[in-house]
């Protein structure tokens, strides 16, 4: 195990002030990830610093930011992978958010969004309110959760963290206000297969069946590039298109 | 303790269903058919004609034979109208409001049409 | 809450930078452009057949310049734009229908290839008389 020098330039931006970039150098173990870097820059040399981190591996979305200009998860992305050291690494904010101080960006556009497809299947453990047997049925109003045949299409939304890091890589998300973007389109895909109930899917399909839904996709595919944990927007994206375009001939056949 | 998330989920502007689009079948389907229909048009003007290029006569020629003339025309149709749903396309990118919309495809309809009638006439005129 | 929004006009610069991008992004970039290209090429194509209304002698004249060589390679950008963009539609008219998605990228570059070789075959043609 070795120490390498890291030097981080990162963007700084305060309300009030102009952004710039301020430059660190740190000294952090080779086996270390990003992150880490980004704790000790704020730990040593400046606590104006903000940012959000938390869980460490992967898990909570919480740190997803720019690394040389690729959005990346810094808590998994080690030294190796960006250098190991001989090259500065730039540290910037994700794309297409608005920036609130410094990496911290205004994510509740991305939770509006992910809200639309109601993911309210609950877990016992997910209610906030005391258990107790008497009050389980006003807890949870349980959804018939039907689990497909091919179970690869439906774990795989389980993997998102709602990171944004699909958001910060999806061109047409730095334009659009109105885009449903990859992450709330997945979402929706995914509450797709877990219903069997026909109103609420042709209620889904119709929540992205618009101009701004899945039709202004431009095929880049960067969301699935970026992803760090494999959910393939892009792929559900041309799913729900086949899926709403199947729907619409069915209503066709049957008129 | 009220439940905010479903106060939030009421305003929510994704949770509407908005008005269904059928734009994007009509720029796939153009598309394709301009595969086929441009280059159809780009091998008989370019290709079989000698020298690669028609002199006014021939052109004359050319735009009389009735079958070239349906195909020309279906062409300027489908070109004027992929042209103009691409560049709608692109201006929607912007995110812009319900009323700007409306008007786009009012403005981009009429170039469309206006595209298309001028290339009628001008084959008209070359015709006669 | 004065958060940093940019204005959206500088913001649709992204939709070329392509640094650090993968192929998907290249496609999407290049069927923009040409795109763009090819509706200026277009209108200018409808204006320059405009002179076909004014009898033989405007249209002869035009047709003597369209055989000069710079014209000719001005041409071949347009074929270049026109073979870019058709192909790549292709692959997007499969993918919107979830055809090929997962083979997008190799889809692409085989597209690529055949508009290179079709492009240059057709340059010859086109330089070789």
């Amino acid at each position: 195990m070795k120490l390498l020098d890291i030097t981080l330039q990162i963007y700084r931006y305060k309300q009030g002030e102009q952004p710039h970039y301020d430059t660190f150098t740190v000294q952090v173990e080779d086996t270390a990830h990003v992150i880490d870097a980004i704790d000790k820059v704020w730990a040593e040399h400046d606590h104006t610093l903000t940012f959000r981190r938390a869980c460490h591996h992967s898990s909570c979305g919480s740190c997803a930011l720019r690394i040389n200009g690729v959005e990346k998860l810094p808590c998994i992305t080690r030294f190796s992978e960006v250098g190991d050291g001989n090259i500065p690494l730039r540290i910037e904010p994700l794309r297409n958010f608005p920036i609130v101080s410094d990496l911290v960006v205004d994510v509740s556009g991305f939770f509006q969004r992910m809200s639309a497809s109601d993911m309210s299947i609950t877990r016992y453990a997910e209610s906030t309110l005391p258990l107790s047997v008497d009050n389980l049925d006003e807890i949870v109003q349980p959804r018939a959760v039907v689990l497909p045949d091919n179970l690869t299409h439906f774990n795989r939304f389980e993997n998102c963290i709602e990171c944004g890091i699909c958001m910060s890589a999806c061109p047409t998300m730095a334009v659009d206000n109105k885009f449903m973007g990859p992450a709330g389109l997945a979402a929706i895909y995914c509450a797709l297969q877990k219903t069997d109930d026909a109103d609420e899917k042709a209620h889904l399909l119709a929540l992205v069946d618009g101009e701004h839904g899945i039709w202004r996709c431009h095929s880049a595919f960067e969301c699935t590039e970026a992803c760090p944990q494999a959910v393939d927007p892009a792929g559900k994206i041309m799913a729900l298109r086949r899926e709403v375009t199947a729907n619409r001939f069915k209503k066709v056949g049957r008129s | 303790m009220e439940n905010r998330l479903t106060q939030e989920m009421m305003e929510n502007p994704f949770a509407e269903e908005p008005k269904r689009s059928s734009t994007w079948y009509w720029q796939i389907f153009t598309g394709v058919a301009l595969v086929l229909l441009l280059g159809l048009h780009f091998i008989a003007n370019h290709f079989i004609a000698t020298g690669g290029i028609r002199d006014f006569a021939d052109v004359v020629s050319y735009l009389r034979n009735p079958i070239v003339l349906v195909l020309e025309v279906l062409f300027l149709i489908v070109v004027a109208t992929h042209a103009m749903l691409g560049v709608r396309a692109i201006v929607m990118d912007f995110g812009i409001s319900s009323q700007a919309e409306k008007r786009l495809s009012q403005v981009l309809t009429v170039i469309g049409v206006l595209t298309v009638a001028y290339g009628l006439w001008l084959t008209w005129a070359i015709i006669h | 809450m004065a958060t940093l929004e940019q204005p959206k006009v500088r913001r649709a610069a992204r939709w070329f930078d392509v640094r650090h991008r993968k192929l998907g992004m290249w496609a999407y970039a290049l069927n923009r452009i040409s795109g763009i290209g090819l509706v200026v090429y277009l209108y200018l194509h409808l204006v320059v057949l405009s002179t076909l209304s004014q009898g033989p002698g405007a249209w002869d004249a035009f047709v003597s310049l369209a055989r000069q060589p710079y014209f000719l390679l001005l041409d071949v950008i347009l074929l270049a734009g026109i073979l870019i963009h058709g192909l790549n539609g292709l692959r997007i008219a499969l993918t919107s229908f979830d055809v090929g998605v997962k083979r997008q990228k190799v889809l692409f570059s085989a597209l690529m290839l055949v508009a290179l070789v079709a492009l240059s075959a057709a340059a010859l043609k086109i330089f070789g008389g």
